[in-house]
């Protein structure tokens, strides 16, 4: 129970990546596939960022009598920059994918569209 | 500092220029961008095979980005491996572009072509920036770019059908991109440090406690990649987005993108978590030996599923599942000989698979055909397309004298040596099977249909027929003079396993 405290990040990365993996799984409407999508890169982008904290530390820029190691890590915090803009060109596509799903089959219910086999 | 000092990081600067310019170019004439791309991946070409002789198997070539040292800085690392598949890259992309000119014209919409070309030139450069690159992020984001490039492009025609084998394949992407993030996080928090040689040395060292982690960080990594090279149980997106996209395009994808994701699973098996670890934790060489138990499967799975398949297209996207699965099985067989034979056979069958895609896309584009049964008596009419296919798949059934028969060669000698025979079974029921598919078309082609009547030759355009007689005759000569590359890759297959 401690470890699980001490490790508050971990866990709670774990249950969103989780969270959106049943709705990416389990919901019907293809929008909401991607917001489960979303929600999984935000827990990834969480626990990144949350490696680099620092407690009560400071921006990393370099200022008089701050030593680096008050400072807080920016590494990841470029990563997550970095990811962000990833996730979001992602889910442009998806996005794209959507308005033509839907004007093709004219529903966005991804147990009614016709497979492979079907057409 | 000699001239060629620059050339590896002005692999992946150069295309990624043409692709920027190229939608602005195609403002001005529409026409220019097919000799734009064409200019693009030929340059790129020169710089990459330029890089040929200076690669050793004990040292990788390594440039760093804007001159800051590793572990600060981004380091491109080039080694045996990754060479190999920069010269794929370029020499496969240039005529799979030149196939592309006249291909677009039958299936896509005159205003897209500029942005199919930004594409294909956005997918060869991170599929290029992926093979070279020595840094782990850096790897995350060139595999994010060829991904979402794919998903659209898979997309570009309109079909009704390829919208959902888009999004199929988008939902998997995307998903097992996470998870590769999610490992690297986990790897950042224990080793602090991004730079793959960096992280493998660190990790040597790693402290008890921290070993759990970068086990489940391996994991994560291993069903990431896994879904990128569709090896078995997560290959359910493949033969949707293969068969249903532009023949060109199916072309790459089989022949070089899922070849992203067994790169991805060498890398990280063997640069980044080294012998070393696997002296700590068990779970190194269990992930290896769970890999090469779906690898075999993958091998008969997908072959089975391809003799059933009554549309062309899919019967080719099931084989690659096949020979995802021959290429896995000889890396994770943990020999020298069968990882030799594994890296071969991405050579081997990047250009067999792509010949076959091309040359379903020429019966696509000359009559329409997409069933095989609809295919009866072609040979006569298209006799060099149906030549290099019935050619290149020698190498897709492992024939001599193709390269498809020393990859299947080499992957033999190595689970030999390891005395699993189990799967020198599988790999020999795998070509048994493959046989049946491939020479059930060509005899479709050249042994059924009209006899007698001397039917008048009428082939596709020979921009479409040279890239596809190219490939089918690249397979033989590297089967031929495969003592070319061979040493190369045996070389770097035992730098990977004594490291």
């Amino acid at each position: 129970m401690r470890g699980i405290l001490h490790n508050i990040n971990y866990t709670v990365a774990a249950l969103l990546f989780l969270m959106g993996l049943y709705t990416v799984l389990v919901k019907p409407n293809i929008i909401k596939k991607l917001m489960g999508l979303n929600i999984m890169e935000t827990s990834v982008f969480l626990l990144i960022v949350s490696i680099g904290m620092v407690r009560d530390g400071n921006a990393p820029v370099v200022t008089e009598g701050v030593k680096a190691a008050q400072m807080v890590n920016p590494i990841p915090q470029a990563l997550i920059l970095t990811g962000i803009v990833v996730a979001v060109s992602t889910t442009a596509v998806g996005l794209a994918l959507c308005l033509k799903i839907h004007e093709t089959y004219d529903t966005l219910d991804a147990f009614r569209i016709p497979g492979r086999q079907e057409l | 500092m000699s001239a060629s000092a620059n050339h590896p990081v002005l692999i992946v600067a150069v295309p990624l220029l043409f692709a920027a310019l190229c939608p602005i170019l195609a403002l001005w004439k529409r026409s220019i961008c097919f000799p734009w791309a064409l200019a693009g991946v030929g340059v790129t070409a020169f710089f990459s095979w330029s890089l040929i002789g200076k690669v050793s198997s004990g040292k990788a070539l390594t440039y760093n980005l804007s001159g800051w040292r590793p572990p600060w800085g981004i380091q491109i690392r080039i080694d045996t491996v990754g060479l190999m598949m920069a010269c794929l890259i370029t020499g496969v992309g240039a005529l799979l572009i030149v196939y592309s000119w006249r291909y677009v014209t039958h299936d896509i919409k005159p205003e897209r072509v500029p942005y199919y070309y930004t594409l294909l030139l956005l997918l060869i450069t991170s599929m290029l920036g992926f093979s070279i690159t020595g840094d782990l992020f850096n790897f995350f984001v060139f595999m994010e770019i060829f991904s979402i490039t794919s998903y659209a492009l898979v997309a570009i025609a309109e079909e009704r059908r390829a919208i959902r084998a888009a999004l199929k394949y988008l939902l998997m992407g995307a998903t097992s991109s996470l998870l590769v993030l999610f490992a690297i996080a986990f790897l950042y928090s224990v080793t602090g440090s991004l730079n793959m040689v960096d992280i493998s040395r660190q990790l040597a060292k790693l402290s008890p406690g921290f070993v759990p982690v970068a086990a489940v960080a391996l994991i994560l990594f291993m069903v990431g990649f896994s879904v990128k090279s569709a090896l078995f149980p997560l290959h359910e997106w493949l033969p949707d987005a293969h068969s249903i996209a532009p023949s060109p395009i199916s072309a790459i994808l089989s022949a070089l993108v899922i070849k992203m994701g067994v790169l991805g699973i060498l890398r990280i098996l063997f640069v980044v978590y080294g012998s070393a670890f696997a002296l700590e934790s068990t779970s190194w060489s269990r992930v290896a030996g769970v890999l090469s138990w779906t690898a075999a499967i993958a091998i008969v799975a997908g072959s089975l599923m391809a003799i059933i398949q009554r549309d062309l297209k899919v019967m080719i996207a099931y084989s690659s599942i096949a020979h995802v699965g021959y290429i896995v099985l000889g890396i994770c067989m943990l020999s020298s000989r069968g990882m030799t034979g594994g890296l071969f056979n991405i050579l081997a069958h990047a250009m067999g698979k792509a010949c076959f895609f091309l040359v379903a896309g020429s019966f696509i584009y000359k009559h329409g055909i997409r069933r095989i049964q609809d295919l009866r008596g072609i040979g006569r009419t298209m006799p060099v397309t149906s030549g290099a296919f019935a050619l290149a798949s020698l190498s897709i059934v492992g024939l001599p004298p193709s390269a498809g028969f020393i990859a299947k060669w080499y992957i033999l000698w190595g689970c030999i040596t390891r005395g699993n025979y189990f799967f020198v079974v599988m790999v020999l029921l795998g070509s048994l099977l493959s046989a049946i598919y491939c020479f059930r078309v060509v005899y479709y082609m050249f042994f059924t249909g009209r006899a007698a009547r001397a039917e008048p030759v009428d082939e596709v355009p020979a921009t479409m027929y040279v890239p596809a007689a190219l490939l089918s005759a690249g397979t033989v000569f590297m089967g031929v003079f495969a003592s070319l590359v061979l040493p190369a890759l045996s070389g770097a297959a035992r730098a990977f396993l004594i490291r």
